[in-house]
């Protein structure tokens, strides 16, 4: 997670709230949130060796594949979920939010845009596009449900889902006048706060 | 590696929770590496059921090197040039430690079946005073498998500000009754060994050897995974050359002839029937009006839960109440899965991302 992101998260999070971050990687944001806010933290991952990173990084984390687990963590009091690229990973992106909202009060989601122009133009020249925040190709990538900020927007609208707070992040991961404008276009990133 | 093998003794009366007292007690401890000068550099490892003191290297004329000697070394995972590991034999047991078959001190006799009922907790109890006793005010971290796993659990709840880290193996917060019952069975195939004699067989200079060995033989194959068992013996016919038992015809009956023998002939029956009994009334979470998030709110130690895929006798899903009920009580858990070959005994041997989980958790910040 780069740091303009990690920024908008820090201020974001309650002090002292309890989070869970499905999908934690390395646990890099789970320990700014737990030495900056005093947050208690677990991270959810799958891959070995992102939790070994967590594990020295002392951040509580739990070997799970998301898709099968997100349901197992509710009534466990915590107040925010966090989910930073990753929602577009999984199978059932609808359902998995859905659960999200039952496991915190409120969370907060990053996805990489689709709609940006840069990846529009891809798409024209005829290929899989890629970018910074799409960087694998189409035979490796673990993307298995990729949208549109419009699209994504859309889907919150369809099922109730208020969106209390977003940002929206350029190719340089800079939140500028352009990219939230016209943020289908000139945006590369989106991060909600979702209650 | 500097290895150090001592019997501690302790003269203070140690009150049981059964509610009967040791009056004085030994302890056989081993331990390898050194103690730095801030005396924070101990690692305490506790043995499953029927292991000891002997947690690493190999002695003199000895076939296999200590239980956990694939983990504990120089330049090993639980790296001994950095950390001063400390291993005990539990009381109870038949290494050293008091025990049934070790003579009473008051009138020399072996206490045998009168061997007062010993818990996973008292077992903490005396490993706190052998901490006492180094003047180890705070261990880096307490680990077990098994049996040895849930003394690790047990240490962060009765120890809370004298254990950093604690590593629970292929644990669970209390055994399952399916547990209860194969421990029930082996028991009773030592009872009803002739030479039991109520447990007073020592002082007919006999030993109920028979029991023993159908007993482990039994336990050893719920250690083992079926695809292991599968994978080591298929179907083999044993050679005939290396028979045990004339009878034997495939090569996992003679395996199981042999460990069985093996175990038969250095461990006390009275011990089983104490480690076993240890093993079923473990659950912390009685003294907390059974709420097991209440007992781990107790907790200050980070802990790391790992579980073996290929483990029957204490699955995943006890390694995941564990962490579920850790994040309730909002302290701090990881959870971990492996893939093991070995069955519930895959806590006992190498795999890169067990080490690596291991060795981390060790250097990672209190």
């Amino acid at each position: 997670m780069d740091n303009t992101l990690k920024l908008i998260v820090l201020d974001w999070i309650p002090s002292q709230s309890k989070v869970i971050d499905f999908g934690c990687g390395d646990g890099a944001l789970l320990k700014i949130l737990s030495e900056q806010k005093s947050i208690i933290g677990y991270g959810v991952e799958n891959d070995p060796d992102k939790i070994n990173a967590c594990i020295i990084n002392g951040v509580s984390v739990i070997q799970q594949d998301i898709d099968a687990g997100i349901h197992n963590y509710k009534g466990m009091g915590f107040d925010v979920a966090v989910m930073a690229s990753s929602i577009q990973c999984l199978r059932k992106p609808k359902d998995a939010m859905k659960n999200i909202l039952k496991v915190a009060n409120e969370c907060v989601i990053t996805l990489p845009n689709f709609g940006n122009w840069e990846l529009r133009l891809g798409i024209l020249n005829g290929k899989m596009p890629s970018s910074a925040q799409l960087p694998a190709k189409w035979y490796e990538t673990k993307n298995l449900h990729l949208c549109t900020i419009a699209d994504f927007e859309e889907l919150c609208r369809e099922e109730s889902f208020a969106i209390k707070k977003n940002v929206y992040l350029n190719r340089k991961g800079k939140s500028t006048w352009l990219a939230n404008k016209l943020p289908n276009l000139f945006a590369a990133q989106a991060v909600y706060l979702i209650g | 590696m500097k290895v150090n093998t001592e019997k501690v003794s302790f003269v203070e009366s140690l009150a049981l929770e059964s509610g009967e007292v040791l009056h004085g007690f030994d302890l056989m401890t081993e331990t390898y590496g050194e103690l730095n000068y801030a005396k924070d550099n101990a690692v305490l490892v506790c043995h499953a059921f029927s292991g000891n003191h002997h947690a690493a290297g190999k002695r003199d004329g000895e076939k296999k090197p200590g239980w956990w000697d694939e983990l504990i070394g120089d330049g090993k995972t639980i790296d001994t040039r950095n950390y001063f590991v400390v291993a005990v034999n539990n009381i109870g047991g038949c290494h050293g430690s008091t025990g049934p078959a070790t003579p009473n001190n008051e009138s020399n006799q072996f206490s045998g079946a009168s061997f007062p009922e010993v818990s996973v907790s008292d077992w903490v109890k005396t490993q706190k005073l052998l901490a006492d006793h180094f003047g180890i005010d705070c261990w880096e971290m307490v680990a077990g498998g098994s049996l040895g796993g849930m003394q690790a659990l047990q240490w962060a709840i009765s120890y809370p500000n004298r254990v950093k880290k604690a590593a629970i193996i292929a644990a669970s917060s209390k055994i399952s009754t399916q547990n209860i019952a194969l421990n029930e069975v082996a028991r009773e195939i030592i009872k009803k060994d002739e030479d039991f004699h109520d447990g007073d067989y020592l002082s007919k200079d006999v030993s109920p050897k028979k029991g023993l060995k159908a007993a482990r033989m039994l336990g050893h194959i719920t250690y083992l995974s079926e695809s292991n068992m599968s994978k080591r013996f298929g179907r083999r016919l044993q050679d005939p050359k290396n028979k045990i038992d004339a009878d034997v015809n495939y090569e996992v009956e003679n395996y199981l002839q042999y460990k069985g023998e093996q175990f038969a002939n250095t461990f006390d029956a009275n011990s089983y029937i104490l480690m076993t009994k240890a093993m079923d009334s473990f659950d912390p979470a009685k003294d907390f009006d059974n709420d097991l998030i209440k007992c781990l709110q107790t907790i200050q130690a980070k802990l790391l839960v790992i579980s073996f895929d290929s483990d029957w006798l204490f699955p995943k899903e006890y390694g995941v109440e564990i962490q579920m009920s850790a994040i309730k009580a909002g302290i701090d858990s990881s959870y971990i899965e492996l893939e093991g070959d070995y069955g519930h005994d895959s806590f006992l041997f190498y795999s890169e991302q067990y080490s690596v989980a291991l060795t981390n958790f060790l250097k990672s910040d209190g």
